[in-house]
């Protein structure tokens, strides 16, 4: 077999798309008449050069065996820890959160490679074993653990966000680690209840009581039904009597915000006005290149990071959008195929981890865009602006393309 | 049931979960698209439209004034204003903003909280008529100050030699009360206070316009919005001609400099008032644009009251000046003839004796007015007073626009005291009054007060054969494409008054200016002119001069009443002031300079604010 049929063509032409498409609505929001002489308007330049640096990093990562990769796994995981650390205490502090770090010249944000070092180490540690539960508490004890060191750091940082997505793969890698279905189930109803009860609480009844059938049926076992069912109960009067009785009226209307912006239209509720009028003005075919009045007025917020999704939509309408999502369906769906087939448990974890990241990133940021979810800033992969996100996120790609590359190799220091 | 790990069934199931979790999530987020861009379309499509379009007011220009020469008295000039718009303003700011327009930081934070609290969203006036330096200095910055702007507008400027203070009425801030009122006005609009800005400011005012430019999230503006064509251009207010001749103003104003007292000049057959000037006046340009406080402080607290038109609003006895009227009223009442002589003995004896200047002996009408003779209108009175009543003779003065208002455009004109028996019952109190105080009236003394423009009035009935005018500033209104719309209220005619009785109290004042108290001054070599003195006598001081007048005596054009406090006889205060105003009128100069002078060096007794 030739080299370039073994060759993931359709990752890499994903991630090639979304880049650019990122190029074009990054210079949208930051090369307008308005923008001239900001601060942003230098983030082309430097969004194309991230581009480069990041292709090349991901063909030269081609050469490199899996073995590598392994080997790098506990190294990396210390290295990015000690460096998280250092950010704790030297960082250079913008808004209120300290997680980057000037590195000659270079701002480094070791949150974001943080997520891949993680990935890869709890992919090494669970493939370093010969037979593993994750019902076996030790096992399930370090995992947490090797999650919760970067957290730890990450929220000294002052990046909750960040913090939220490493919280968002536990499910997913422990589903796919052999937690039960039931267990799975479980860890998932708190966000999914304590949205829910925020928007409507009818809602979350009915959902909690389908989830706790749904438990009892793939999982019989009459402790595991019983904690659901108590779970579901605790997350929904918590959450109702945090709302009601915990929280000051404006501690409340922050996070109602989001399902009912009008109530502060120019305190919490602007940044969501903002982004839903410019994705709903967009359109069908949107406003064009450049005339997205939103955009080129600067009426949104974090237009070139956090927002960038409500540019594309309102210049390009529901075409771009639509076109845009589906290359992120194409990219996940492609890496949780290689991940379902690879023969080798390293690799499987590695690239569902990597495709649970995207995966917490794009329902976290597109959540926040389109109104569904609270403002959390935390970056669209590979389109918006940020060059320790933008390099992280493509490793990640050039990692799951080298991992499917060399399958073969795997056979023989196969576990 | 525990699950051995890896167990191949167990992994497709995840697979094929994980699988439809992506393909769900995706499907989730594309239907929340297709909800927002397709079915809320038509509501956030107009919310981005104004979102990135505002609405701006453009302020008229204020109409312009005119004297009836058509010399400009009030005109626009550029003054410069510095605007907030609070929602988009950092109050971080207010530092660098007080640096730069070196105003304390206080002051500015006040100002602040007052746009804030008139609209968070609507621009408002933070600085009026700042210097054109500190203006720059807000440009330059304008970048590091969101939520400020600057505008050019108009301020009122005064180019002509009068100054015209309480005619023209100065221009205010409108008050929280008027804004809410009217949805004319928006914050920091000036508004007139009180003369005729005040009486016509609708007119004045124009219409504002609207511009609908592009601005972006900070509220800058970018440029108009669809080249323009929706916006509404300002329409400039409608310009007032006056009847003022702001040269006669000026000789009046200039002659009652350092004086207390009012004149009023009026032309007899149409009620336009030619001049008309109060003493102590104020500076209306120092209270146009940024309001000067401490000058108006100084001007609220002044003794003398500058603000007080005492043309239209002091009230004192009109003395002498009455005797015309009444030789009318007792002559229309059949009480005496202009043949009629009454003998003077150097007073009159009723109840108690009423003192004369002198022994006139036998004297007419006409002669009694020529000399004044206040016998002949001691006398007079009582016969009216015993046969015809008191009140019979209020109504006959008010005729003449004494004792009632005008309902001139001008403001804060006081209706006048001419007394009645129902003024007597309440201020006395029933049967506490008598002759005594009815028999002073004759000749203008006791409970009597008239202003200068009451005066005017009365003397324009006389000069005009006995029409009542009704005085005005404004003559015409006039429209863009040259309509004018005219204000020439008719003259009221006063149905009593017989042509022959008129001409010999008509003679009478010719002769008091050719013969009598008027001839020192008042009398001009070319122009037949018609007066009468008067003194009202003031218990608390100094009498104070009056004169009255008009000319020429044949076919009348000017009518003129004086009004001097504090400043002793008429003949010698008062009168000079018109002879002036009558050169000025009729020969365009002052042919007497030494008259002129003296009249500018006259000093009146000082006056006293708490006797007055």
């Amino acid at each position: 077999m030739k080299w370039y049929n073994r060759f993931d063509w359709v990752l890499l032409i994903s991630w090639l798309v979304l880049s650019i498409i990122g190029l074009v609505a990054i210079y949208s929001a930051t090369q307008g008449p308005m923008h001239q002489g900001t601060a942003i308007s230098g983030n082309f330049d430097r969004q194309v050069l991230h581009l480069g640096i990041g292709l090349i990093i991901i063909v030269l990562m081609q050469f490199l065996t899996p073995q590598t990769f392994m080997q790098l796994s506990w190294p990396g995981y210390v290295l990015c820890l000690i460096i998280a650390l250092l950010t704790v205490f030297f960082g250079i502090e913008v808004g209120g959160e300290r997680n980057w770090l000037n590195i000659f010249g270079f701002r480094l944000q070791i949150s974001e490679f943080m997520k891949l070092a993680t990935v890869m180490a709890i992919a090494s540690f669970l493939s370093s074993q010969r037979q593993y539960s994750m019902e076996d508490f030790k096992t399930l004890f370090i995992f947490l653990l090797l999650i919760a060191l970067p957290v730890f750091l990450i929220t000294l940082h002052g990046d909750t966000g960040t913090s939220l997505v490493y919280i968002g793969i536990i499910p997913f890698l422990l589903f796919w680690a052999g937690l039960s279905f039931g267990l799975s189930l479980m860890l998932v109803m708190p966000a999914v209840l304590a949205y829910l009860t925020v928007i409507n609480i009818v809602a979350a009844g009915v959902v909690a009581a389908v989830l706790c059938g749904v438990v009892f049926l793939v999982d019989r076992r009459p402790l595991v039904s019983v904690s659901a069912v108590l779970l579901a109960i605790a997350i929904i009067i918590g959450v109702q009597v945090a709302l009601t009785e915990v929280l000051q009226p404006h501690q409340r209307a922050r996070v109602e915000a989001f399902t009912n912006p009008a109530v502060d239209p120019h305190g919490a509720g602007w940044n969501v006005i903002q982004a839903k009028t410019a994705i709903s003005s967009g359109g069908l075919y949107g406003k064009g290149f450049m005339q997205g009045t939103q955009t080129q007025l600067r009426f949104l917020p974090e237009q070139q990071t956090d927002f960038i999704f409500c540019v594309i939509s309102e210049e390009f309408g529901l075409v771009g959008a639509g076109t845009t999502l589906l290359f992120f369906l194409v990219l996940l769906s492609r890496l949780v195929y290689i991940a379902g087939t690879h023969k080798h448990a390293y690799a499987r974890l590695t690239i569902i981890g990597v495709a649970s990241v995207f995966l917490v990133h794009i329902i976290v940021n597109l959540g926040m865009a389109t109104a569904l979810l609270p403002v959390i800033g935390i970056p669209l992969p590979l389109i918006s602006y940020g060059g320790s996100s933008f390099l992280s996120f493509s490793i990640m790609i050039g990692l799951c393309l080298n991992l499917h590359f060399y399958e073969r190799n795997f056979s023989i220091y196969a576990s | 049931m525990p699950v051995p790990a890896q167990d191949p069934r167990h992994h497709r199931i995840v697979v094929v979960v994980i699988q439809l979790i992506v393909v769900s999530v995706f499907l989730l987020l594309f239907g929340r698209i297709v909800y927002l861009q397709i079915y809320q379309y038509d509501i956030y499509s107009p919310i981005s439209e104004r979102n990135s379009v505002r609405q701006q007011i453009v302020n008229p220009a204020r109409g312009l004034i005119f004297d009836r020469h058509g010399e400009l008295i009030v005109g626009n000039e550029p003054s410069f204003t510095i605007t907030i718009t609070p929602l988009n303003f950092d109050m971080a700011n207010i530092p660098l903003l007080a640096e730069l327009t070196h105003i304390s930081e206080e002051e500015i934070l006040q100002l602040v909280q007052e746009a804030r609290t008139f609209s968070r969203h609507r621009e408002s006036r933070l600085l009026r008529d700042v210097d054109f330096r500190t203006f720059s200095n807000i440009q330059e910055n304008l970048w590091r100050l969101p939520g400020i702007n600057h505008q050019v507008e108009g301020k009122r400027s005064y180019p002509s030699e009068a100054r015209l203070s309480h005619v023209l009425g100065y221009l205010a801030e409108v008050t929280r009360g008027e804004m809410t009122a009217s949805a004319f006005y928006r914050l920091g609009d000036l508004v007139g206070r009180s003369g005729i800005e005040r009486v016509y400011e609708e007119d004045l005012r124009g219409n504002k316009g609207t511009e609908f430019v592009t601005v972006n999230a900070f509220g800058r503006s970018l440029g108009p919005f669809n080249q323009g064509q929706l916006d509404v251009n300002p329409v400039q207010g409608l310009n007032l001609h006056t009847t003022i001749d702001v040269q006669l103003q000026r000789v009046a104003e200039e002659l009652l400099e350092g004086k207390v007292g009012g004149v009023v000049a009026l032309n007899p057959q149409t009620g336009g008032i030619l001049a008309i000037a109060s003493a102590p006046d104020y500076d209306n340009s120092r209270l146009a644009g940024r309001m000067d406080r401490s000058y108006w402080q100084a001007v609220n607290a002044d003794s003398l009251t500058p603000l007080f038109n005492r043309a239209v609003a002091t009230l004192q006895p009109p003395g002498s000046t009455t005797k015309p009227m009444m030789g009318l009223i007792g002559m229309r009442l059949g009480l005496i003839t202009e043949n009629t002589t009454i003998h003077c003995n150097g007073g009159y004896m009723r109840g108690r004796f009423y003192r004369c200047l002198r022994r006139h002996g036998d004297q007419t009408i006409a002669q009694a007015i020529e000399t004044s003779c206040n016998t002949f209108f001691y006398a007079l009175m009582d016969q009216i007073v015993t046969r015809h009543g008191l009140n019979v003779w209020t109504r006959m003065m008010n005729d003449f626009g004494m004792g009632v208002t005008s309902g001139a455009d001008l403001t804060g004109e006081v209706r006048g005291l001419v007394p009645d028996s129902t003024y007597f019952n309440r201020v006395f109190g029933v049967r506490q009054w008598g002759l005594g105080d009815m028999i002073n009236l004759g000749i203008g003394q006791g409970a009597m007060g008239t202003s200068p423009l009451q005066m005017a009035i009365a003397t324009a009935a006389i000069a005009n054969n006995g029409n009542r005018v009704k005085p005005h500033i404004v003559d015409r209104i006039s429209y863009p494409g040259g309509d004018m719309e005219l204000i020439r209220p008719e003259p009221e005619r006063i149905e009593w008054i017989n042509p022959v009785q008129l001409r010999a109290v008509q003679m009478g004042m010719r002769k008091a200016v050719t013969d009598g108290s008027g001839r020192f001054y008042a009398n001009l070599r070319d122009v037949a002119v018609a007066g009468k003195t008067g003194t009202a006598q003031n218990p608390h001081g100094q009498n104070h001069g009056w004169f009255i007048a008009y000319a020429p005596f044949e076919n009348p054009e000017i009518v003129i009443a004086v009004l001097l406090q504090n400043a002793g006889f008429g003949s010698i205060s008062a009168a000079p002031l018109a002879g002036m105003m009558f050169e000025q009128y009729f020969y365009g100069e002052i042919r007497r300079p030494h008259v002129y002078r003296m009249m500018l060096e006259f000093e009146p007794a000082p006056f006293n604010p708490d006797r007055n």
